[in-house]
C-alpha cells in the first residue's frame, strides 16, 4: 500500500506539486492525466524517491505505513525495482546503448536479489516471454539499437518487472510508439497488472489509452489533482472545467462536433497554454484559461469538494 | 547584457597583466635585464632588486619582464603565421571542395603526427638551435589546427541561405569567402587563436628550457628555469618566479579562450 | 566492419609513408649538404668526401630514401655518426626507459583523471566539483618541466625521500623504480589535468541521458551507475583525448628525461643534436612520429570495440 498525503514539491520557481494525495493498493490501476507541466511526472518521481535535489518535499509519503518522506537515497535504492518500478517515455534513449539488453535486465536481479549469472539469465528469458518478446534467447544478446521501438519498450517493461515490484509506474509509455504498437503495450501493461496483482500507475495525456488501461483516474493541472474518480465516470461526465475542456479537445471520430448546418466545426481547444511554474496563479491554477472563472479564483486556492474531490470554486457553488 | 562568464573576466585580467608587463618592458625595466654584476650575485630581494638577483647578478624582475615580452612575441608571431596559413588552407578546402579538400585535410592529419617538439628537434639538428626555429616549429603545428577549425566552420556557413543566395546571384567563390565566410568564422578562429596562444607560450617555454628556443643572452622564462635547475641547492627560489609567470600567462590565455567560446557559442558552454 | 578496418589500415600506412617522406626531406634536403652540417664549415674537403661516401650521399636522393626505408623496416637505421655504433643499438639500449616512462605515465594519468573526472561529475555544481576543476584548470597551465623541478625541490632536495635525477640501471630494480617515481608523477599530473576535465564534461553529458535515469529507477547505487553505465558511455571522447595525450606523453618523455637526466631516447635525441648526428636524430624523430601515428590508429580501432553501434555502421 502506497500512500501520499498532501505532498507538496517546491522549487525556487514555485510549486511543481501542490498538496497531492493518492492511495495505491495492490492491483489498482490508476491513470494520471494532464498536459506537460501538470505535475504528473513529479508525482511519479515522488513515488520513486527521485525528486530532484533542488526541490523541497513536504507532506507525507508512506509505503505500508513506513514514512518515506525524508528517506535517504540508500533507502530508496532498496525500494526501487523491488517495490516500485518505472518505465519511461522514450524507449529509444532509456536503454544503455553499450549493453546487451539481457545484461541490462539481469543487472537489478543480480544486484538486489543476488541471483547467479545463469539464474538471472533464465529469469530474463522468462520475463521476455511474459512481456511478449519473441525468441528471447537470441534477443538477450542484442543491443538496443538492434531492436524496434516497441521491442525496446517491452525490454524496459521486463527490466521494471525484474524484481517483482508491487507498483509499476508507466510515464507516457506509449507516446513515442506507433498507434498499433501503443495499443499492444497498453494491453500488455493491463495484463501484467492483473496477472501479477501489481498496482499500475499509468501516466498519459492520451485519454483513450488511459480509458483502456485504468479503472481509476486522477486529472492534474498545474501541480494540483483537480478531479478524481472512476475512469469511466470521470470521462463520461467530467465535473471540473479543466477536465471538461480536456475532453472537449479530444479528437473523437465518433463525435466530431458539427454546427447547425451539419458541417464540421473546428475542434474546441482550451485557450492559452500552461504557464511556467513561476507565473502560476496563487489560487486556482487553471484561472486565466477557465471559462467559468470568478474574481476569487486567481487568489484563493480551491479546496477539493464533492465525490470527485474537484478543486474548483464554481463546483463548490454548484455552478459547474 | 548578461554578466560575463567568470573564466572570461579572470582570463582577461591575467592577460591584461601579462601583456601590460610585456608592453612596459619595451620602454622600461627596473634594470638592464642582461647587465651582469658578479659581485651582486644571488642577491636577496631589496628596494633595488625587488626579487633579488640571479647567479650572474642580473635583476630577476627585469629578466621576467623581458621574458614576458619575448614569450608574447614568439606566441604572437607563431600563432599569426601558423594561423593565417591554416585558415587560408581551410577556407580554400571549404570553398573548392572535392579532392582539394580531401588533400588539404589529409595534409592536416599528417601535421598532427608531428608535435612541436619533434619539429623543433629536426630544425635544431639541421640548422642549430635558435628562437627562429622554435617559432617556425610552433607555427607549423598551428597550421593543421587552424585549417581544421576554419574548414569545419566554413562548411557550415556555405550551407546558409544568404550564401546560397549570393551564389545564385553569380558571385564567385573568392568574393563569397571574403565577404560572407571569413567574417562568420572569425569568432571561431579568434577563440582558437586565444587557446593556441596559451599552448604556444607553453611550447616556447619548453623549447627554451631544452635549449631549442631562446639563446643567451635573450631572456626567457624557460631558459631561466633551466639555469635555475642547476642551482637548486644554492638558490631554489630562482626556480619559482619564471614558472609562476608561465602559469599566469598560460592560465590567462586559456581562461580567456574558454570564456570567449562560452560567449560566442552558448551551446558549447552548456556542457561546462 | 571489414571495410572500415581495411580503410583505416590503409590510411595508417599512408600516413606512415607520408611521415617518413617529411622526416627524410627535412633532414636531407633542407640542410643542402648533410655532410657539411655534420662536420661544420671548417671541415676539410677530404673529410667531407669521406663522410659523403660513408652516409651514401653520393647516391641519388630517391635511392637514398628507399634505402633508408628498407633499412628501417629491417631495424637497420644506419650508423650513428658520433657514437660509431649502429643507431638501432643505441635505440634498443634506451627504448625500455622511454617505454616504461610513457606506459607508467599513461596508466597513472588514467587512474587520476578518470577518478577525479567522475568524482567531479558526481558532485556537479558542489564544492568538490569546483575545487577539482579549479586545480585541473591550474594543472593545464603548469609546464611539466616546472612541475618536475618543484617535485625535485620538495621530495629530493628538502625531504630527501627520492633521488633528484639520474638512473642506477635496471640491474638495481628498487633503486631504478625509485628514480622513476618523480618523472612518472610529473608526466601524469600534467596530462591528467586535461583528461579529468574531458572525463567530467563527457560524464555530465551522459548523466543527462535517459538511460541513467532508468538505471537509477532500477535501484542501482550511484557508484554503480557512474562506473558501470556512465563511464563506458563517456569513453568515446575520453579515448580520443587519450590517443592525443599518449602522443603528448611520448614527446613529454623527451622533456622529462632531460629534466631528470634519465638515459632514454629523449636524452639520446639531445646528445645527437649536440653532436650533429643527423642519422640518429632522423631515426629517433621517425620513431617518435611512428608512435604518435600508431597511438591515433589504435584509438580509431578502440572506438569500434567500445561502441557496438559503430560496429554496425563501420
Amino acid at each position: 500500500m502506497f500512500e501520499m498525503v498532501d505532498v507538496t514539491v517546491r522549487f525556487n520557481a514555485g510549486e511543481a506539486l501542490r498538496g497531492a494525495s493518492l492511495r495505491i493498493a495492490p492491483g489498482d490501476r490508476i491513470g494520471i492525466v494532464g498536459e506537460s507541466g501538470s505535475g504528473k511526472s513529479m508525482l511519479a518521481a515522488c513515488l520513486m524517491g527521485m525528486v530532484p535535489d533542488a526541490a523541497k518535499l513536504s507532506g507525507s509519503l508512506s509505503i505500508d505505513g513506513t514514512d518515506m518522506t525524508g528517506a535517504a537515497e540508500a533507502t530508496w535504492q532498496a525500494i526501487r525495482a523491488r517495490r516500485t518500478a518505472m518505465i519511461f517515455q522514450e524507449p529509444m534513449s532509456a536503454l544503455n546503448p553499450l549493453r546487451r539488453v539481457g545484461d541490462t535486465v539481469a543487472e537489478p536481479m543480480r544486484v538486489h536479489l543476488g541471483l547467479s549469472k545463469s539464474d538471472a539469465r533464465n529469469r530474463v528469458i522468462a520475463l521476455f516471454e511474459e512481456v511478449g518478446i519473441p525468441d528471447p534467447v537470441s534477443r538477450l544478446r542484442m543491443f538496443p539499437h538492434e531492436l524496434s521501438g516497441g521491442q525496446r519498450q517491452r525490454v524496459l517493461i521486463a527490466l521494471a518487472l525484474a524484481c517483482d515490484p508491487e507498483l509499476l509506474i508507466a510515464d507516457e509509455p506509449t507516446t513515442a510508439l506507433d498507434a498499433n504498437v501503443a495499443l499492444k503495450i497498453t494491453d500488455l501493461l493491463v495484463h501484467l497488472s492483473q496477472s501479477r496483482n501489481m498496482a499500475l500507475v499509468f501516466i498519459s495525456h492520451d485519454l483513450a489509452a488511459v480509458a483502456r488501461a485504468t479503472t481509476d483516474i486522477a486529472v492534474m493541472y498545474g501541480g494540483d489533482i483537480v478531479e478524481r474518480g472512476l475512469t469511466a465516470e470521470v470521462l463520461a461526465d467530467p465535473v471540473h472545467p479543466y477536465t471538461q475542456g480536456l475532453l472537449a479537445a479530444r479528437p473523437d471520430p465518433q463525435a466530431i462536433p458539427r454546427d447547425a448546418n451539419g458541417s464540421r466545426r473546428r475542434l474546441p481547444t482550451i485557450p492559452g497554454t500552461v504557464p511556467p511554474l513561476y507565473a502560476m496563479a496563487q489560487g486556482c491554477r487553471f484561472s486565466g484559461r477557465c471559462s467559468v472563472e470568478r474574481e476569487e479564483c486567481a487568489s484563493v486556492k480551491p479546496m477539493p469538494v464533492g465525490p470527485r474531490h474537484a478543486t474548483c470554486h464554481a463546483v463548490k457553488r454548484g455552478e459547474a | 547584457m548578461k554578466s560575463l562568464p567568470a573564466n572570461f573576466v579572470i582570463g582577461a585580467v591575467l592577460v591584461a597583466l601579462v601583456v601590460g608587463v610585456a608592453g612596459l618592458s619595451l620602454i622600461w625595466t627596473p634594470h638592464d635585464p642582461t647587465a651582469l654584476n658578479i659581485r651582486g650575485k644571488f642577491g636577496d630581494p631589496s628596494a633595488v632588486n625587488w626579487l633579488g638577483t640571479d647567479q650572474l647578478g642580473r635583476d630577476i624582475v627585469s629578466q621576467l619582464m623581458a621574458a614576458a615580452r619575448n614569450s608574447m612575441t614568439v606566441a604572437l608571431v607563431a600563432v599569426l603565421l601558423g594561423g593565417s596559413i591554416g585558415v587560408a588552407l581551410g577556407l580554400l578546402a571549404s570553398a573548392i571542395g572535392g579532392w582539394i579538400e580531401d588533400g588539404v585535410m589529409r595534409l592536416a592529419d599528417l601535421g598532427f603526427a608531428f608535435p612541436a617538439l619533434l619539429f623543433a628537434i629536426m630544425l635544431a639538428a639541421v640548422f642549430g638551435p635558435s628562437l627562429t626555429n622554435a617559432v617556425l616549429a610552433i607555427a607549423f603545428i598551428n597550421i593543421p589546427i587552424f585549417a581544421r577549425v576554419a574548414r569545419a566552420s566554413a562548411n557550415q556557413i556555405w550551407t546558409r541561405e544568404y550564401v546560397l543566395a549570393a551564389r545564385a546571384a553569380g558571385m564567385n567563390k573568392f568574393t563569397i569567402t571574403r565577404d560572407h565566410i571569413l567574417p562568420n568564422i572569425a569568432a571561431a578562429v579568434i577563440v582558437q587563436a586565444t587557446i593556441e596562444f596559451a599552448v604556444a607560450i607553453l611550447a616556447e617555454a619548453a623549447l627554451s628550457y631544452l635549449g631549442l628556443g631562446a639563446q643567451p643572452p635573450a631572456s626567457s622564462w624557460g631558459r631561466m628555469l633551466s639555469e635555475a635547475q642547476t642551482l637548486m641547492y644554492l638558490a631554489p627560489e630562482l626556480a619559482f618566479y619564471p614558472g609562476f609567470c608561465i602559469v599566469i600567462a598560460v592560465l590567462g590565455f586559456g581562461l580567456l579562450g574558454d570564456g570567449l567560446r562560452d560567449i560566442t557559442d552558448p551551446r558549447l558552454a552548456r556542457a561546462r | 566492419m571489414m571495410y572500415f578496418l581495411i580503410r583505416r589500415t590503409v590510411g595508417f600506412i599512408a600516413t606512415l609513408i607520408a611521415v617518413s617522406i617529411v622526416v627524410f626531406a627535412v633532414m636531407n634536403i633542407l640542410p643542402g649538404d648533410p655532410a657539411l652540417t655534420i662536420l661544420g664549415m671548417d671541415a676539410t674537403d677530404d673529410a667531407l668526401a669521406a663522410l659523403r661516401e660513408d652516409l651514401g650521399l653520393n647516391e641519388p636522393l630517391l635511392a637514398r630514401y628507399f634505402g633508408w626505408v628498407a633499412g628501417a623496416l629491417t631495424g637497420d637505421f644506419g650508423l650513428s655518426h658520433s657514437f660509431r655504433v649502429p643507431v638501432s643499438e643505441l635505440i634498443s639500449e634506451r627504448l625500455a626507459m622511454t617505454i616504461s616512462l610513457a606506459v607508467a605515465g599513461m596508466l597513472l594519468t588514467l587512474l587520476i583523471a578518470l577518478s577525479v573526472g567522475i568524482y567531479a561529475a558526481s558532485r556537479h555544481g558542489k564544492a568538490g566539483d569546483w575545487v577539482t576543476m579549479f586545480i585541473s584548470q591550474l594543472g593545464i597551465a603548469v609546464p611539466a618541466f616546472w612541475l618536475s623541478i618543484l617535485l625535485v625541490l620538495l621530495f629530493a632536495v628538502n625531504l630527501r625521500w627520492l633521488p633528484p635525477g639520474g638512473f642506477p640501471g635496471w640491474s638495481e630494480p628498487v633503486a631504478a623504480m625509485r628514480s622513476l617515481i618523480l618523472p612518472t608523477v610529473a608526466l601524469a599530473l600534467v596530462q591528467s589535468a586535461v583528461l579529468a576535465r574531458v572525463t567530467r564534461s563527457s560524464a555530465l553529458e551522459v548523466m543527462r541521458q535517459d538511460f541513467t535515469r532508468t538505471a537509477r529507477a532500477s535501484g542501482l547505487s550511484q557508484r554503480r551507475i557512474l562506473w558501470r553505465h556512465v563511464l563506458p558511455n563517456a569513453l568515446v571522447p575520453i579515448v580520443t583525448i587519450v590517443g592525443m595525450q599518449f602522443a603528448a606523453l611520448v614527446t613529454g618523455t623527451i622533456v622529462i628525461e632531460n629534466v631528470f637526466y634519465l638515459p632514454g631516447l629523449g636524452r639520446l635525441i639531445f646528445q645527437s643534436i649536440a653532436n650533429r648526428d643527423l642519422p640518429t636524430v632522423q631515426a629517433l624523430v621517425m620513431l617518435f612520429a611512428i608512435i604518435v601515428v600508431t597511438a591515433n590508429f589504435v584509438v580509431d580501432l578502440l572506438y569500434v570495440l567500445i561502441d557496438p553501434r559503430l560496429k554496425a555502421r563501420a
